[in-house]
């Protein structure tokens, strides 16, 4: 487990994979590397973070080849991450564990913007209650092919609240989040920015909180 | 809120912006006496890839005196932002804004990028022109190829380092701080720094015109100023400080990987090359040196890829044993080595063969010229043969593409030798097809580039060949070339033709640079920013012929525009090796202990380094 924040933000999920492979090297881990003309090390997300979001809590799992304990790992490893790539906790995984990605259902967000004319607290509350009763949300996604669809993003908004401080709103979701029907946090704000007609001045600052698998009862965190 | 925080999620590639890469350093600007920030006239992702600025950066930084940040020209649309904003433009370490800085350091490296320094300059708010420039703007210095005809940068440029850096940078820095400390104006900070070796500072200089327009002579102001300006050469190469903890980009960089110098200078005398001349005499390292210098760089970047980098590396005397003991050591943790480009023979695959890497892709040789006696014309010492040979042995080992690297517009060239092009890449071919290349993957590559005559080299006195002439035989060249596994690539010649005046051109150019960034130019050497329609227009509106520039043949008394600066080769020299080159006689390496007597060893007081082929060698 591990945060994205400051410069390591804006790093792409490509460049991530190279971060974490540098890093490893330097750290002098053994890390496992695919077989074939173009080995690359056996390194798996969670979930990609969209460029610019931080993350407070992110997964990845690498691939060891020899044995190596979560200590040694964490200690070596915390000492050669970049700014900004922070490592919170190492776990050794056994090798049937459930793949990071198949595991990911949801995760929380927030979303922060210095907002014009702040509404009182419970005008904003029943902006949102308006908002997440339209029986459909829609959002413009492009295809493959480049063509302009609609796209309903309501089934997959768990949660939202918002909150204002001085003249910062501050937006919470839990959006879903994974291979198939995943949502993406500023298709959400775009949505309600538009469905409320609040202004924001500039752009909102998005961190990714947690990440969520589905559980038997209850979301529950991935580790 | 954070405006970079408003502004990054709206930019291409937002990682150019932030800095915090691993290895980067960042110093306590309040305790640290002087500031300075290298600035790269390109974007970060070629900036990056640019030893010389690990180099100066290892260097400035190791100082407890001083500190060096970064800078990179933003692309247009982080410009755009920065703009609309009020975001000036600032370094990636402290963020701070360039002009906070005490120096701002450019390094010339094209004669394309003259306008990103502008460019870079107003988006720091920093007035482009020296005289424009007060107490409180950095100083704006400049050094790398390019520094070696300064003048068409010296309307923008305070002080020139003519030459290697790494210890010239040291002298001007303590030179800086001691006039720093007694508060000292900047025209005295001027006058003091032009007494370094090494150093020119333009604004001491008149510059004189004939009536006729042409260039007469360049003058100091002063006594205390030298009339010419020799370049800095590093003696001891071997143990110069080289950067084993290098800055490690977070997004791709153009060459993204682990770079280590294994020899400076060139031999070979290829007469068209400035490289071969500026960074002469050949010094190798040690291989115990390169040997200790990659493993650390292994350690401190955790890169995937080595490369050994300089003008030719099949020519570093023991390049076979370190290419094996570097890939032994290191091939565990998934390191491969690479080599940046290959001389045309036998060896150069048996070379590659060792290097993993370069096998997935294609080989690439330079033969130049088309024919052997253009071959000869500009001394590059490869035969048909030699070519024949390597691309045989390359086929033969598995690979399946081959680039060839060709220029056109060569003093003497005729058809003839236009036509020669086509038949070497057509035996290549053959080659390929008789060595049972698959028809569907045998790809031969022909890459031409139009010959730019450059300040210092033999063929500093040619013009460059018209525009229409040019254009003429690249259009031949694919008339000729139409093949499915033929590939031709060619340069845009006008960019050649803008690069050709800046080559050799003189200070009244600085106007034309102004006029050029005021219509639009900036990042004039990627493709889809050149426009030739703006610079022509910038060459009428400061009233400057370029064609007098690009297609002016010198005589060999004819007085220079870069005769102030020494890069240590005799004009005797020059001018020996221009007959020669015109009778197409060959001279030979200088390697071979054949003299050829450019006077470089005796001027500056050195000699050529070589490391001997044993790994061991205790020289």
């Amino acid at each position: 487990m591990y945060a994205k924040e400051g410069p390591a933000k804006y790093i792409s999920h490509l460049d991530l994979l190279r971060a974490f492979e540098r890093a490893a090297r330097r750290a002098g881990l053994p890390i496992a590397f695919t077989q074939g003309f173009n080995p690359h090390p056996k390194l798996s997300f969670a979930a990609p973070l969209a460029v610019g979001t931080a993350g407070e809590a992110e997964f990845a799992d690498i691939e060891m080849t020899g044995n190596t304990s979560a200590e040694v790992v964490a200690k070596s490893l915390s000492e050669v991450m970049p700014e900004g790539l922070r490592l919170i906790e190492i776990r050794i995984v056994p090798e049937s564990a459930p793949a990071l990605m198949a595991m990911v259902e949801r995760a929380a967000y927030t979303a922060r913007a210095v907002i014009e004319s702040p509404p009182e607290k419970e005008a904003l509350e029943k902006a949102i209650a308006k908002f997440l009763a339209e029986p459909e949300i829609l959002v413009e996604r492009r295809s493959k092919t480049g063509e302009k669809r609609k796209y309903d993003i309501k089934p997959g908004i768990f949660a939202m609240s918002a909150r204002i401080n001085n003249d910062i709103i501050e937006l919470e979701a839990q959006l879903k989040t994974g291979s198939s029907g995943n949502i993406r946090c500023e298709e959400l704000i775009g949505a309600f920015i538009e469905n409320s007609g609040l202004q924001v001045t500039g752009n909102f600052v998005l961190r990714r909180r947690a990440l969520f698998s589905a559980g038997k009862t209850q979301q529950e965190m991935l580790w | 809120m954070d405006l970079l925080d408003q502004i990054l999620p709206l930019v291409k590639k937002p990682a150019r912006y932030t800095g915090g890469e691993w290895n980067a350093v960042r110093k306590d600007w309040e305790k640290t006496e002087l500031k300075t920030v290298f600035a790269f006239p390109d974007v970060y992702e070629v900036g990056m890839s640019h030893l010389g600025l690990q180099i100066l950066y290892n260097i400035v930084n190791c100082r407890t005196d001083a500190l060096m940040e970064r800078v990179f020209a933003p692309w247009p649309d982080m410009a755009d932002m920065m703009r609309e904003n009020g975001l000036p433009l600032f370094a990636l370490e402290s963020h701070r804004p360039v002009k906070d800085f005490d120096i701002a350091a450019f390094t010339l490296q094209y004669e394309m990028s003259f306008t990103n320094i502008l460019y870079m300059l107003s988006l720091a708010g920093i007035p482009l022109r020296a005289e424009q420039r007060n107490e409180d703007d950095p100083l704006v210095i400049a050094g790398g190829p390019c520094a070696f005809n300064p003048e068409p940068a010296a309307d923008f440029i305070d002080i020139f380092v003519i030459g290697e850096g790494e210890e010239v940078i040291n002298e001007l820095l303590d030179v800086v701080l001691a006039c720093k400390r007694n508060k000292l104006e900047k025209k005295e900070i001027l006058l003091k720094a032009a007494g370094v070796p090494g150093i020119y500072v333009p604004s001491l200089y008149n510059v004189f015109y004939g009536e006729d327009g042409s260039f007469l002579k360049i003058m100091p102001v002063c006594e205390e100023v030298p009339g010419r300006v020799t370049k800095r050469v590093v003696k001891d190469f071997d143990g110069t400080p080289f950067p084993v903890k290098p800055v490690v980009p977070s997004t791709e960089a153009v060459h993204d990987r682990m770079m280590i110098e294994v020899l400076r200078g060139c031999t070979r005398g290829c007469r068209f090359c400035q490289a071969g001349i500026i960074y002469r005499p050949v010094r190798e390292k040690k291989p115990k040196t390169v040997l200790r210098q990659s493993a650390e760089l292994v350690k401190n970047t955790g890169f995937d890829e080595i490369s050994l980098t300089s003008l030719s590396t099949s020519d570093y005397s023991p390049v076979l044993d370190v290419i094996r003991s570097i890939a032994n050591e290191h091939a565990g943790r998934g390191v491969n080595v690479s080599l940046p480009s290959l001389r045309a023979d036998h060896f150069s695959v048996e070379l590659a063969k060792e290097v993993q890497h370069v096998r997935r892709s294609s080989l690439t040789f330079a033969p130049e010229a088309g024919t052997q006696r253009l071959r000869d014309v500009i001394n590059k010492g490869v035969t048909e043969e030699d070519l024949m040979d390597a691309a045989n042995a390359a086929f033969k080992e598995g690979w399946k593409a081959v680039k060839l690297y060709f220029m056109i517009g060569l003093p003497t060239e005729t058809e003839n030798d236009v036509d020669g092009i086509v038949q070497l890449a057509r035996s290549v071919l053959a080659l390929g097809r008789k060595n049972g290349v698959p028809r569907g993957r045998l790809k031969v590559t022909v890459s031409v580039a139009s010959f730019v005559p450059k300040a210092h080299t033999v063929f500093q006195w040619e013009p460059q060949e018209l525009l229409g002439s040019l254009r003429k035989k690249q259009d031949d060249l694919s008339s000729k070339t139409r093949d499915k596994n033929l590939t031709l690539n060619y340069h845009d010649a006008n960019l050649s033709f803008i690069e050709a005046v800046f080559a050799r051109g003189d200070r009244r150019l600085g106007t034309v640079l102004v006029k050029a960034f005021e219509l639009g130019c900036r990042f004039d050497g990627w493709s889809e920013y050149f426009n030739i329609e703006k610079w022509l227009e910038a060459f009428r509106l400061a009233g400057i012929d370029p064609d007098t520039y690009a297609y002016r043949r010198y005589n060999y008394d004819d007085p220079l525009p870069w005769d102030h600066i020494d890069a240590g080769v005799s004009k005797q020299y020059l001018i020996l090796e221009h007959k020669r080159a015109m009778e197409s006689i060959v001279t030979p390496d200088c390697r071979s202990g054949n003299c050829p007597g450019c006077g470089l060893c005796p001027a500056l007081e050195i000699e050529p380094f070589y490391a001997g082929s044993d790994l061991n060698a205790q020289v």
